[in-house]
Order: C-alpha cells, then structure tokens, then sequence
C-alpha cells in the first residue's frame, strides 16, 4: 500500500507539470479554437533561453524572470505572425502550422544548444520528507504548490479583472466583442502570449528531472493533450483535474499492470484520449458542443 | 476537354518511360535513394487521399507505415513468406486497420482526430520496443533483398528501383481513377460539406471509411516496399518525425496533386542529405517554415504555386496580345480618321 502511495505523490508532481502544459493548451483553445501541438516545443526553446542566461552567469530567479517575459512575447509573435492570418481557415490548415511550429522550434533548439542532453538547476531544495512510509520531496511539493498558485491567479484574473472578463468575452464572442470596445485581437494575442508563460513554466519544472535536450517535452505534450482532453478543452479546471488525473494514471498505471511495462507508457494517454473521445467527447468538465445546421 | 486528357495521359506515360530508364544513367546510390523516394511517394499519395481530398486530418501516416513494413520483414523472416506475397499481405492488414481506424474517427471533428492521430504516431516506437519478442526492439531485422530474374541482366538495386516504380505507377493510376468522376467528387463532397453531400445521397461514413482505409492501404504498400528496398526495418525508421516528414511532403508538394506527392517524396529524400552539409537541424528548420509559410501564402503547395505562376504567365501573354492588337486597331482607326480629314 506504500508503494501506491509512493507512486501517487510521484504521479501528482508529474501530473503537475502535465497540467501546467495543458493549462496552456486549454487557454489557446478557448481563446482561438486552436490546439497548439507546439506549446511544449516552444516551452523546451523558452527553458534553453533560461538556461543560457544562466550559463552567461545570471542568477536563476532573474533569469527565470526574464525568460518569462521573453517567452510572453514569444508567444504573442508566434500567434500574431503565423496563427492570425490562418484563424479563419478550415482547422487542418491551422493543425498543419502547429505542427510546423512543433519541427520548426525543435529544430531550432538542436541547431543552437545541440542533442545532447544538459542539466537544468531544480528549482526547489532537495530536502526529503518521510510521511508514514512514503517519500516526499521538497521539489514535489514545490511543483504542486507552484501549479496551484498558477491555477489561483489565473482563476482571480479571469473572474476579477477587467482585462479577464475582456479576455473571456473575446474568447466567447469573438465577432461581437469590438461592438462593446474589447480590442479582440490584442485579447487573443495576450492568451497566446500567458500561454506561452504558462508552457516555460511546465518545461522549467520539468527539465531538472528529464533533462534539458531539444526533445525533452515531446513525451510531456502527449500527456498534457490526454489532460486537456480528459478535463474538457473549454476548462482551465479541468486541465488541472485531468493532468494530476493524467499523472497518477501514468505512474500508477506502469507499476500495477506489469504487462504495460516501461516501454508502453505513452500506450496510458493514448488508452486515455481515445476513452474520453468515445465515452465523454467534451470531457469532464467541458460543456459538449451543439451542432446547428 | 478529351484531347486534353489525352495529352496528359501521354505526357504520364512519357514521364514513367522516363523514369523506368532513369537508372542507366544515374549513379548506384542515387537509384537506391530513388527507390527509397518511391516509395515515400505512395505514402504520401495516401496522405493526399485522405486529407487532401477527403479532408480528413491525419498525423499518423507513419504508422501504417510502419506497420507495412514490419510485417514484410517477420513474415519474410520468420516464416518465409516469399516478399511479393508478403507486400500482398502488409496491404491487406493496413487496409483492414485503416478501416478499423476510419470507423471510430467517423465520431470525431477535426482537431480531436489530429490529437488522437498525433498520439498514435508518437506511440509506434514504444509498441515496437514492446513487443520486441517479435520485432527485435532496437536491433531490428534484416531483410534478403530480392534477386532480379535470371533472364534479366541487371543490377540488383536496378531491380528494386523499377519494383518500386512499378508500384508508384500502379497507385498513380488508382489515385487517378479515385480522384477523377463520380468517386473523386463523392470525396470532396464529403470534405467541403458533409451536411449536403449527405442530403445529396452520398453515404458519407462509408466514404470516409473507404478514403481512411485506401490511404492505409498506400501506407502499409509503401512501407512493405521501403523494407525491401532498406532491406532493414528498425524503430529508427518509423519515428514520429517520419510522419512529420510525410505530412511536409505532402503539404509542400501540394495535398491535392499526385505530382506535388512526388515532389514533396523528392524533398523528403534530397533535404535532409543537402542540409547535412550545413547543420543537421536545417531540415527541421526547413520543413517547419516551409509548412507555416505554405499555409499563409499557398495552400496549394508546389503544385498550386507552378499552376498559378503559369495561368498568370498565359493570362499576361493574352492580355499583351489582346492589348496588342487594340493598339493595333486604334491606330488603323487613328490613320483612318487622318486619311479621311485629308
């Protein structure tokens, strides 16, 4: 029973950064309909950047502070110059320049830092804690508490501020909303551009453990698309939900049923999406689409 | 119109003579790496089938792919099986599996079948490390290349290459009688409207099954062919890039050209070679722009850039004669009024 507690802390902090990604996946899709198969790419680019400033010599928090701006507008260029011009295109189209931003960043990140894999500092202490028989890590703790922060403020922004409610106005009604004043465009750059932020973060959590290498998040958008759909699409909650649910899941999953085996992890979302897309398209917390002829 | 057809018919059949005497004059390697083109234009031929034609998004063309090819090589290896029938074989079971696919996607809209394909595609590494009781895992399995027959002096890549070219042919020649008549707009119905198409009769399930399953089929086909030609299959090869690359081609070819499928097959098996020379990452940086630019400035790839520059080209040529000769005649009319003051 320990060793199941074990591997549910182990699948929280996993499922955190999965649902850090999907969060950002899940803010892009409600703002323009689009699923950006590159987030996690763009993510790995963002966390190189990061470690480079370091490299030059920077302190961490101050890099990780720089690189969350830069990434910021990463995210604002990337949707401005290569999403805007193809929003209303039929979605193969706007699948087709994802996946080039995917090739194309990876790509990049190979040419400038190379395949080997580099370390990444951890953010958090290395200290472990035992409770009742299972270890937990300072670092865990710290991916959580740094997930439910995100979720918090996100949350606060959206239902308290101005600029949130212009934000989900421009996502609900991206037609009408200029009759009321809101600057559509600028609201779904700024999506684009939180999302952005949101994927560094999951990357940055992530690279202490998978090591920094240009391939590094490909593993972890697989999960982050099983979270977002298991969640709902349309639902920030439910990315979280789903990728702590996603997480759990995966470690769970590959230590009981010894027939999965290490090699068949990436067989747990895969199972998990196609489930989810049969049984509950919409997800758990997404609210199912009306078709109108 | 059928005089047209006809010149295009010759103009194929010139191309293929072409091609299947292409080998005299190229060098051993590049016959190899023609063979392998072949065959990646058969699964990119597939690719357009599907999303081009009958809009029908997949990331996961590799898989089939993959598929075809591993089961060329464990049955030629474990069983025996002689590799004609082992291709005949690897079809049949893409075909069946794209059916199988093609049922369930039916249910899905276009972003959650991109997502599901994606998966897919990312998970056939795994699968063949898996199951490694049979696929070998990592060390792969080798394949005894086919010999040409006896009565036919010729090299034995020679051989491999006109099999593939063979193959290509006859796919090109399914694909023109797909895409053409009563089936090819029963395709594109079903991708511009399915609402409509189905109110015009069109059974619009059966035909997105049959689009997923024929494009599963070129696939498997291409990839039990490129296990020939490889003469090896490991999961190195069928890595989720390798779907990339064939979504790449098919974009930057054209998704609704048979020859933008051999284009984007020639850029699939010429870019990485040439960009090696600079970084190995160019490919990737090229690939990616390639599809982001081609999806803001020509859809239509290669292909639709050619049609259009050429269609611009012979609109101005008949615009200048046009103008020409208005210039013509206002000047006759010009002396003929000055003839007739005087």
């Amino acid at each position: 029973m320990t060793l199941v507690w074990q591997q549910i802390v182990e699948g929280l902090a996993a499922g955190s950064i999965y649902a850090a990604l999907a969060l950002a996946l899940v803010l892009i899709h409600r703002a323009t309909r689009v699923v950006n198969f590159a987030q996690g790419e763009m993510a790995t680019f963002s966390v190189y950047l990061c470690s480079q400033m370091l490299i030059w010599g920077l302190p961490l928090y101050l890099a990780l502070l720089i690189t969350a701006v830069i990434s910021f507008i990463l995210g604002a260029a990337v949707f401005r110059l290569t999403i805007r011009p193809v929003l209303d295109a039929p979605p193969e189209t706007i699948v087709v320049v994802c996946i080039g931003l995917f090739i194309g960043f990876q790509a990049i990140c190979l040419w400038i830092w190379g395949s080997d894999s580099a370390q990444f500092p951890r953010l958090f202490s290395s200290t472990i804690w035992t409770v009742g028989g299972v270890r937990i890590s300072a670092n865990n703790v710290g991916i959580l508490v740094t997930l439910s922060a995100l979720a918090i403020v996100l949350a606060l922004v959206f239902r308290f501020t101005r600029i949130g409610l212009a934000m989900r106005a421009a996502a609900a009604e991206r037609a009408k909303s200029p009759y009321v004043g809101i600057e559509v465009e600028t609201m779904l750059t700024f999506g684009w551009g939180v999302a952005a932020v949101f994927g560094f973060i999951a990357a940055a959590l992530a690279a202490p453990s998978l090591f920094l290498s240009p391939t590094m998040m490909m593993s972890v958008i697989i999960y982050a698309l099983a979270a977002a759909t298991l969640g709902g699409w349309d639902s920030p909650l439910g990315a979280i939900v789903g990728g702590l649910a996603v997480g759990v899941a995966e470690t769970v999953g590959t230590t009981l049923i010894k027939s999965i085996g290490a090699e068949l992890r990436l067989a747990i979302p895969f199972l998990l999406i196609g489930l989810v897309l049969f049984v509950r398209p919409q997800g758990l917390f997404g609210r199912a689409d009306k078709a109108r002829v | 119109m059928t005089g047209n057809k006809n010149a295009m018919a010759m103009l194929g059949v010139a191309a293929f003579a072409a091609l299947a005497l292409a080998p005299l004059l190229l060098p051993g390697y590049l016959v190899f790496q023609a063979s392998l083109g072949l065959t990646y234009a058969i699964a990119i031929l597939g690719l357009n089938l599907l999303m081009g034609f009958n809009g029908q998004i997949s990331l996961a063309q590799g898989v089939f792919f993959a598929l075809g090819g591993y089961i060329v090589a464990i049955l030629m290896t474990d069983y025996g099986v002689p590799i004609y029938l082992a291709i005949a074989v690897a079809v049949a079971a893409t075909t069946l599996l794209g059916a199988l696919i093609g049922v369930p996607a039916l249910r899905l809209q276009g972003l959650q079948l991109a997502i599901i394909t994606l998966v897919l595609a990312a998970l056939v590494p795994s699968l063949i490390m898996r199951f490694d009781s049979i696929t070998k895992g990592t060390s792969g399995i080798a394949i005894a290349k086919p010999e040409p027959p006896k009565w036919l002096p010729m090299e034995q890549d020679t051989w491999l290459y006109l099999i593939c070219l063979a193959g290509a042919g006859l796919c090109v020649v399914i694909m023109l009688r797909l895409v053409g008549g009563d089936t090819g707009r029963r395709l594109r119905a079903v991708r511009d409207n399915a609402t409509i198409a189905e109110s015009f009769g069109v059974h619009v399930a059966a035909t997105r099954i049959a689009a997923f399953a024929t494009s599963a089929a070129f696939g498997g086909f291409a990839g039990g062919l490129y296990a020939m030609v490889n003469a090896f299959v490991s999961p190195d090869s069928f890595q989720l890039f390798k779907s990339f690359e064939f979504l790449a081609g098919a974009i930057i070819g054209g998704i609704t050209s048979i020859t933008g499928a051999f284009i984007g097959a020639v850029i699939v098996i010429f870019l990485p070679e040439w960009s090696a020379d600079i970084n190995l990452a160019l490919t990737g940086v090229i690939y990616g722009a390639a599809l982001v630019v081609m999806m803001l400035v020509a859809r239509e790839g290669v292909v639709g850039l050619v049609t259009k520059g050429l269609s611009r080209l012979s609109d101005k040529l008949t615009n200048a004669e046009k103008h020409g000769s208005k210039s013509n005649e206002d000047s006759r009319r010009a002396f003929v009024a000055s003839v007739e003051k005087k």
